[in-house]
């Protein structure tokens, strides 16, 4: 029970981490960058390189924000920009940069499945259960990574700018805001927040050229249940998540891994505002 | 051209690349023979997507289920039980059977009234991912991840099977052709064009789309079912995201919209695939995501309308500038007056031509619409007037749309319409014309005009019409305005005014018993503003319509109306005759902007029990 418990909430930590990225870009730019999977890779390779250098693993997160946020803006500038006013091309063009990424990684570092070094490993005892201290560590990353993004959209310039230009961008341009610039600084930390995100997941799997694939649409789906809001996606986290494990232990871990995407599409055709308030 | 020698010259063509598929065998070597096969099939597949997303609009990643429809159904017969005539033709049924099946699943929870292009998109990006985990969880039955091999099949020679598959893809894009070129493929482009417009003309657009989502269906279950046939191999990659997304990319670098780009990038890509992948696997797909990625962002119409340009570039460099017209459109030959005796056909009824009882809309806590009570009888023109936001455009809108009030009944023509969608409102005798001239873009007039009549007239399938019948009211504001010598105009090339002309006219050729017109003279002369004027007159006095008129310009409406109902803050403050409202204090009060607490206070009473004889 308490085991299943942590499952649930590790789960849904893991599924924030990966999904805030993508929620950021989603709200203010109303584009779905379906190149957050390739970005996740390379946030994987980035832990990679780091812990084959022989640093530290936790200097994995910085190493893999700064590789996913160079990428992002060179992503912004030369591809996502030209397609603002057609949003269902940049979901094609960002996918073809996913492939792009990972045809190149492959090229760098070959088709097999690498490992990376976790920066915590054992276990540790919680309410008698001995859970897996990096899990845990996890819940700790993803509450930390939610705050900061919400004191950065609550409490700064950029963040009220981000916040005008998500609700009303042409009125936000007619007051002066640059929102182009607001647009590619948000790129850019959604990519990043897609490199930390490969780098997190490292540890628990593996590395290869393909391992943000499979993590993108469930991603995709957290944030088209979850609106534009940092709050409901951890609502949508937590609810979609939790049923994932409990489908997973309970039924087939097959069912399990299908569980978000569906529910989510189910979600959506009853209330197509998903988790999201007014 | 005429139609039949345009049909003619379609199915030349065919024959013609027929040809070139019987001749394939004897020119190519056994190798690219073997790997053109699987191309073409995968072709047919990409011409759906080209169906979809190029046509209508609706970006699909999942056609790959329903290709591996045909294959796994071909593969779990021919594996499990013995490979008979009787079973080969169980296992197409089948095949063709879970496609549709699947289809009308993802149509029912994709294309509902009100879902989103995105939200259709994302379903079918769910759809391979469910499908290859069924795949992966079916055990010894479906053979897992690694498919099913070994069965039997039908005992062809390569070359019959690359005849066959040829075949098969010729027959299915002359068909796309042909049908994308009719009357009924235009609809297609109108729904991706403007899929509100379209509604509020009387089309069931959910059901067209399901309609052909379901023949696309079809179509790749056939496909898939040749393959397995074929190949006598089946792996859960054919259902998987991955191909899903390669047909979109076969489709977006041939060329969207264009059937020939999408099968000749189908069967570029995945051959040149085939002859690459082995030696540089790596370097041909990063090739192609470059390419696919280049295409997208500068070049979305794709690659083979740039090859047709080429040609035509190249004589404009030697030819004098101008003498290179674009090919004008096709267009419709004439246009003809229907009888009058034969149109305004629905019923007028007994009761009024239309009764708000009632309605409420609300946003949140903020009330638009409070309280309407009105009715108007068939023959009367009535006015809406009132100062901006007082929610004219509002009430409008909820009448021709049962979902939109917050509460309160309608009812046309003696029909409620309760919470049903503007298509069925307009098959009540609803005619909406919008406050911005809302019309089909790209298309030209005549093309609009016919999307209009297209409720009364079912289109054909294959042909196009060269005589297009209007209603003797459409007939009358195009001439008044014009229009008529800018039937192969695009829409999207017209003046305001005659912008709005063609709405209003697309209107009128529905046939309404009701019809609400959201200021439909601004932007037009005062000579034209008459006009309009004097028709709608006529509309009410000898074919008995019911008209509802949102105006600003009090002069028109005193010149025209029947009736005024005078709207503010979202309640009836005056409904009365021309002369009551024009007398009135109360109005000058409201049109100046003063005393609105006054007003309040005035009307209060009166919004009580009121019942305004009509």
């Amino acid at each position: 029970m308490i085991a299943q418990t942590l499952d649930i909430v590790t789960t849904a930590a893991i599924l924030y981490a990966v999904a805030t990225g993508l929620l950021l870009v989603f709200g203010v730019m109303k584009i779905i960058n379906f190149a957050h999977g390739g970005l996740m890779t390379l946030g994987g390779y980035a832990a990679l390189v780091t812990t084959q250098a022989g640093w530290n693993p936790w200097l994995a997160i910085p190493v893999a924000a700064l590789f996913g946020g160079v990428a992002g803006m060179a992503i912004e500038r030369f591809v996502v920009r030209p397609l603002y006013a057609r949003p269902l091309d940049a979901i094609l063009a960002t996918w073809g940069l996913s492939i792009i990424i990972g045809q190149v990684i492959t090229i760098a570092f070959g088709r097999g499945v690498q490992f990376t070094q976790a920066p915590l490993s054992g276990t540790l005892d919680l309410f008698g259960e001995s859970y897996s201290a990096y899990r845990l560590a996890l819940v700790g990353i993803a509450a930390a990574l939610g705050l900061a993004l919400t004191a950065l959209l609550q409490g700064t310039r950029l963040g009220l700018e981000t916040r005008a230009v998500i609700m009303n961008e042409d009125l936000a341009r007619g007051l002066g805001i640059n929102s182009a610039l607001v647009r590619f600084l948000t790129f850019t930390l959604g990519a990043a927040l897609a490199g930390v995100a490969g780098a997190l997941i490292t540890p628990l799997s593996s590395v290869d050229p393909n391992m943000g694939v499979p993590w993108l649409v469930n991603a995709f789906m957290l944030v088209l249940v979850s609106g534009a809001s940092l709050l409901s996606l951890l609502v949508a986290c937590l609810v979609l998540g939790g049923a994932q494990v409990l489908v997973a232990t309970h039924f087939s871990p097959v069912l399990g891994g299908l569980t978000i995407a569906v529910l989510a599409a189910v979600i959506l055709r009853i209330r197509p505002k998903g988790f999201a308030r007014d | 051209m005429t139609e039949s020698r345009r049909l003619s010259l379609i199915l030349a063509a065919a024959v013609l690349a027929l040809a070139a598929i019987f001749a394939g065998p004897y020119v190519l070597d056994t190798y690219s023979v073997n790997v053109l096969t699987r191309s073409l099939l995968y072709a047919a597949v990409a011409l759906t997507v080209d169906l979809l997303w190029g046509y209508l609009g609706i970006l699909t990643f999942g056609q790959s289920v329903f290709f591996a429809c045909g294959a796994y159904a071909a593969g779990l017969v021919f594996t499990h039980m013995d490979f008979t005539p009787g079973n080969a033709a169980l296992a197409l049924a089948l095949g063709i059977g879970a496609a549709v099946f699947t289809a009308a699943i993802v149509g029912w929870l994709a294309f509902w009234h009100g879902a989103s292009a995105l939200y259709a998109s994302v379903i079918t990006l769910v759809l391979p991912i469910v499908a290859t985990q069924l795949l992966y969880s079916g055990g010894t039955f479906t053979g897992s991840s690694s498919g099913l091999s070994g069965f039997t099949s039908f005992d062809l020679s390569t070359e019959a099977w690359f005849w066959l598959a040829g075949s098969f893809l010729v027959a299915m894009t002359t068909l796309a052709y042909i049908f994308v070129q009719s009357d009924a493929g235009r609809l297609l482009v109108a729904v991706r064009e403007n899929e509100q417009r379209c509604k509020y003309l009387g089309l069931n657009t959910s059901r067209l789309k399901i309609r052909v989502y379901l023949a696309c269906a079809v179509i790749g279950a056939v496909a898939g079912y040749i393959y397995a046939a074929y190949a006598m191999v089946v792996a859960p990659e054919l259902a998987g995201f991955v191909f899903g997304t390669e047909l979109v990319i076969w489709t977006a670098l041939g060329g969207r919209g264009t059937l020939l780009g999408p099968v000749f990038g189908a069967l570029i890509v995945d051959y040149e695939s085939a002859q690459l992948s082995g030696n540089f696997p790596f370097i041909w797909q990063l090739i192609i995501g470059t390419v696919f990625v280049l295409v997208i962002v500068a070049f979305p119409r794709g690659l083979l309308p740039m090859v047709f340009d080429l040609p035509r570039r190249l004589l404009g460099l030697v030819r004098p500038r101008g003498d290179v017209a674009r090919p004008a459109r096709v267009a419709l030959a004439t246009l003809a007056t229907l009888d009058a005796a034969q149109t305004q056909g629905a019923e007028v009824g007994n009761g009024p031509a239309l009764a708000v009882t009632g309605v409420a809309k609300r946003f949140g806590s903020l009330t638009v619409l409070d309280g309407i009570d009105f009715k108007a009888r068939a023959g009367e023109l009535v006015s809406l007037v009132g100062p901006n936001g007082a929610g004219k455009t509002t009430l409008m809108r909820c009448i021709a749309d049962g979902a939109e009030r917050s509460a309160g009944t309608i009812i046309v023509n003696g029909h409620d319409i309760g919470s049903r969608p503007p298509e069925a409102c307009v098959a009540f005798g609803v005619g909406r014309k919008f406050q911005m001239a809302n019309v089909f873009e790209t298309l030209t007039v005549a093309e609009c005009l016919q999307i209009a009549r297209a409720r009364h007239a079912r289109p054909s399938l294959w042909r196009r019409a060269n005589i297009l019948p209007l209603p003797e009211a459409a007939m009358h504001v195009i001439a008044t305005t014009g229009l008529d010598r800018q039937l192969s105009t695009p829409a999207h090339l017209l003046s305001h005014g005659l912008k709005q002309a063609l709405e209003l006219s697309m209107v009128l050729a529905l046939e309404p018993r009701v019809l609400l017109l959201d200021e439909p003279t601004a932007g037009l002369t005062k000579t034209e503003r008459m006009q309009i004027g004097a028709i709608l007159i006529d509309l009410t006095k000898k074919q008995g319509l019911c008209v509802l008129l949102v105006e600003h310009d009090l002069d028109f409406v005193r010149e025209i109306s029947s009736r005024v109902i005078v709207l503010h803050q979202g309640r009836i403050v005056l409904d009365g005759s021309v002369e009551e409202v024009v007398a009135s204090e109360l109005v000058k009060q409201v049109y100046a902007g003063s005393g609105h607490a006054g007003i309040a206070h005035e009307t209060a009473p009166k919004t009580g029990g009121q019942e305004v004889p009509a």
